[in-house]
Parts: structure tokens; sequence; C-alpha cells
């Protein structure tokens, strides 16, 4: 049965498969594209507002997954190459404490960082990184220009990265 | 990183936060943006990893706050609990008395705790002050007040060309056709709109509080919640509102209000109250009644009163 969604989705088929290329797919491209497909005949998904930009989220998120177990891949082998892959970390309390109190000061400081940025950065952040509001609500919301709400965003999302960025070399 | 890769790593995080949008629709322009070199791809990807990887150290809490509390702004709303019968008590709207300091056009208007004051300016906006306040005004100015401490309502007469500002410790806030409140206590700041707007640091943060809105400043940081309209500066019908508000923060309203010392245990500093409060003169009487509303028992303590825990099971 051809949805909507399907019947969008053939109609841009092109268009995503040259998503996917440019998203560094390569070879795999008809592959995902394949998978996106599977998915809108198995799947019972509800009316999409906006059928394209879904599509295209959907091949973005494909995307992404394949990132992250790439990463992950990465890792497990760095892991045995290291001779470090073997060996599971101790679960006493005692570690479980000491993490805690790790993420706690990690907490402290991005609280820090996130104030030092000025209370509107933090607001907007808050309520896109957290809340998942879209920019142009959180623009009408404070009475602010959509150019502002991107620029806070990226003050914040700069000086998180680099703390981050600190906190792993640490 | 070099000139080239920090470029890309900029346009990367632009498209890393127009991307992650719920409402983003421009894929067409993203993907243009991808095929034009090879590594935005890959630089997107490491971006939204790290994006992803913040997670952890983003503080889900909007502030750390000294006591379990939590803030009540990004909450669903309660129905509000109402109280039956209860009188009001009317709020006495005492004779102004201007204290000059030094020979400046600055003048200090307080009030004692448990007073109430209605400050008429010449150009038709009012001022409510709740008691325990000071609130300083310009002789030249009158479209400008600070608010040094307590609790203070204000209803502006509206003039784009001329807003009405108020400062209260750093902070502006600027009117664009208003009724509103301010509380200042110790370091804090909250101020709550109940008609039109206020811009908070029009020439910072510029952050617009339309009706309904709150804005807290405080040790813990900055937070915007929702309020109920006429809970705001409800004080001036003998009526304290609230929602999940930590009774630490209630205490000092209901000081200024009935113009008492009131300290509370610990235990009942974290707990939260979500309802209204019918203010009354008498201690004793008003007591009887609010402290069991609050979950609390009230005793007298030298001079004041003391809220604690109540004993035995709670209902």
């Amino acid at each position: 049965m051809a949805s909507g969604l399907s019947a969008i989705f053939l109609e841009n088929r092109p268009a995503l498969l040259r998503f996917l290329r440019a998203r560094g797919a390569a070879e795999d491209a008809e592959d995902l594209l394949q998978d996106i497909w599977m998915k809108l005949e198995t799947r019972d998904i509800g009316p999409v507002l906006d059928p394209l930009p879904y599509l295209y989220r959907m091949a973005n998120n494909l995307m992404l997954d394949r990132y992250r177990s790439a990463i992950r891949r990465d890792r497990r082998e760095q892991d045995w190459a290291d001779g470090v892959g073997g060996v599971m970390a101790d679960p006493s309390e005692q570690v479980a404490i000491d993490e805690q109190m790790i993420l706690k000061q990690r907490l402290d400081e991005a609280r820090g960082v996130l104030r030092a940025l000025g209370p509107r950065v933090e607001i907007i952040f808050r309520r896109f990184r957290i809340e998942g509001v879209g920019q142009r609500v959180i623009a009408q919301d404070l009475g602010v220009s959509l150019t502002t709400v991107e620029k806070d965003l990226q003050k914040a999302y700069r000086a998180m990265l680099l703390l981050k960025q600190k906190l792993d070399t640490e | 990183m070099s000139g080239a890769d920090a470029m890309i790593h900029e346009e990367a995080l632009g498209w890393v936060i127009r991307s992650r949008d719920p409402h983003f629709v421009d894929w067409d322009a993203f993907m243009l943006w991808l095929e034009r070199d090879t590594a935005h791809a890959a630089a997107y990807d490491a971006l939204m990893a790290a994006d992803e990887a913040l997670a952890p150290i983003i503080p889900a809490e909007l502030a750390m706050v000294p006591h379990p509390a939590n803030d009540p702004g990004y909450r669903p709303r309660h129905p509000w609990r109402w109280i039956a019968g209860g009188a009001i008590a009317a709020a006495a709207v005492g004779a102004i008395s201007l204290s000059l300091i030094n020979s400046t056009d600055i003048y200090t208007i307080s009030t004692r705790p448990g007073e109430t004051r209605l400050i008429a300016l010449g150009d038709g906006t009012r001022i409510e002050l709740n008691g325990d306040t000071r609130l300083r005004l310009d002789r030249l100015n009158p479209r400008f007040a600070t608010l040094d401490g307590g609790e203070a309502a204000f209803t502006v007469r509206h003039d784009a060309k001329d807003p009405f500002r108020v400062t209260v410790g750093d902070a502006l806030f600027e009117d664009a056709g208003t009724i509103f409140n301010i509380v200042r206590s110790g370091g804090s700041t909250r101020i709550g709109v109940s008609e039109g707007k206020v811009i908070y640091n029009p020439k910072a943060e510029a952050i617009a509080l339309t009706a309904g809105r709150a804005l807290a400043d405080d040790a813990a940081g900055v937070r915007l919640m929702t309020v109920a309209r006429d809970a705001v500066a409800s004080w001036r019908q003998g009526r304290l509102v609230y929602e999940n508000a930590a009774l630490g923060e209630i205490a000092p309203d209901i000081a200024r209000s009935l113009g008492i010392a009131l300290a509370m245990t610990p235990g009942a500093r974290a707990m939260h109250f979500t309802g209204t409060i019918r203010l009354q003169r008498d201690p004793a009487q008003f007591f009887a009644a609010a402290a069991p509303l609050m979950g609390l028992a009230a005793v007298r303590q030298g001079d004041g009163w003391l809220l604690k825990e109540e004993d035995g099971p709670r209902r």
C-alpha cells in the first residue's frame, strides 16, 4: 500500500539519493534509500505535516546512525589493540560514588559556563537543547530576532563543546 | 586547526544548530553546502556526535538551587486550589511620606512591614507598595523608579516615546504598556507581568515578558516561567497565590504582608506549595488557617513566628 509518504518518496527518490551521496554515503546510498523505503512500507507512520522534510530527516538520521556505529567499532578495535578490551571496571559502590562526584563537578562546571554567557544565551540554549523547542518559537517567546537566537545558540554551543573537549582530556 | 578547517567547523556548527531544529526545512541549502566539499559531511557528523555527547553535562535542572526545590516555570500548569472563606484583608492605603535624600531630586518612599501604600505619579502611573518596601523616585524624571527592596506593583501609563523604567539591582525593566509586580528580596529579583509587556534589560538581553510570564533572577540563575495573570500582585487583594513555590520563598512574602518576623525550619523551607493564601491582619488567625494549608504548624517564637513541619502523620 503506497501511502502519501511513499508517493512523496517515489517522486523525490533522485533528490534523496543525491542528498545521501552528499552526506557521504558513497556506494551505499542506494541501499540506504532501500532501507528508508522498507521503513515507510512496513511501519505505520501517521500523517506527516511536512512529508518531504520528514524524508530528508529520515535519511539524515540514517547517516548519523552509520557514523555512530562506525565510531563505536573503531573504539572497540582500538581497545582490543590496547589490550584493555577484556578488563571490566570494578562494579563496587565506591566507583559509583566517584563517578557521581565527577558527574556533579562536571555539571557544576557546565552550569558556570552557561551562566557566564548571560541569561538570554542560557535560556535560549536550554529551551533549544533540553526542551527541543524550535528557534522560531523561542524568538517569538523572548521577543528577539531569529538571528539573535541562532547567534546565541552558536555562542552556547561553542562554549559547551570547548568545555566537553577540556573535560575529555582531563 | 587551520584557518580553512576552522571555517568548516563554524559552518558545520551552523548546520548542526539549524538541522537540529524540529522545524528545519531547508534541506536543499544543506545539500548544496555538503556538495561543496566532502570535508563538510565529515565535519557535520563529528559535530552532531559531539552535540549528542553534551547530554550528560547539560544540567537538567534549570539552575542550582540550594534546597531540593525545582523550578516551577517549566512544569505544566496545575489547576489552582482555592481556599473557601476567609475575609479579604483590606489593604490600608496610607498617606505618602517623602523623605529627602540629601538635596538631590531622588526621594525614597518606604513602608513598614505590614503597611501598604499607593503612590500616584503625575502622569497617571500608579505604584502600590507592599509592606517592608523601599522605592526611590526621581522628581525630575517621573518615568523612573528604583526598587531597593520589598515588593511593588506598577500600573504604568504607557508612552512608547518615553517608556517607564524600573531598576532593581543590576537589572532594568522597561514597560511596554503594563501592569507588573516586582519583588526584591536579598539579592534576588522576581517580576510577574499581569497586563501588556515588560522588557528585561533592553540594552542587553532584551527579553520581552508578556502577560502571564514571570522572570526570576537570583543566585540560582535566571529563569522564565508562567504565572496566572490574576496571581500577579494578588497581595493587593489580600491574597498570595503560588504555583509549586518553595515555602522558603513564600515566607518573606508573608512576613512583608503581615509585618511580622517569620522563621522556618530547614525542612519546612524545602517544602512546596500550590494554592492561595488569604492574608488576615491578625497573625494568630492567619496562621490558624494558612499553616495547615501549607502542611505546616505555626508557633509563636519570641516576638515572631516559627513555621515547622506538622507533628504527626501528614494528611
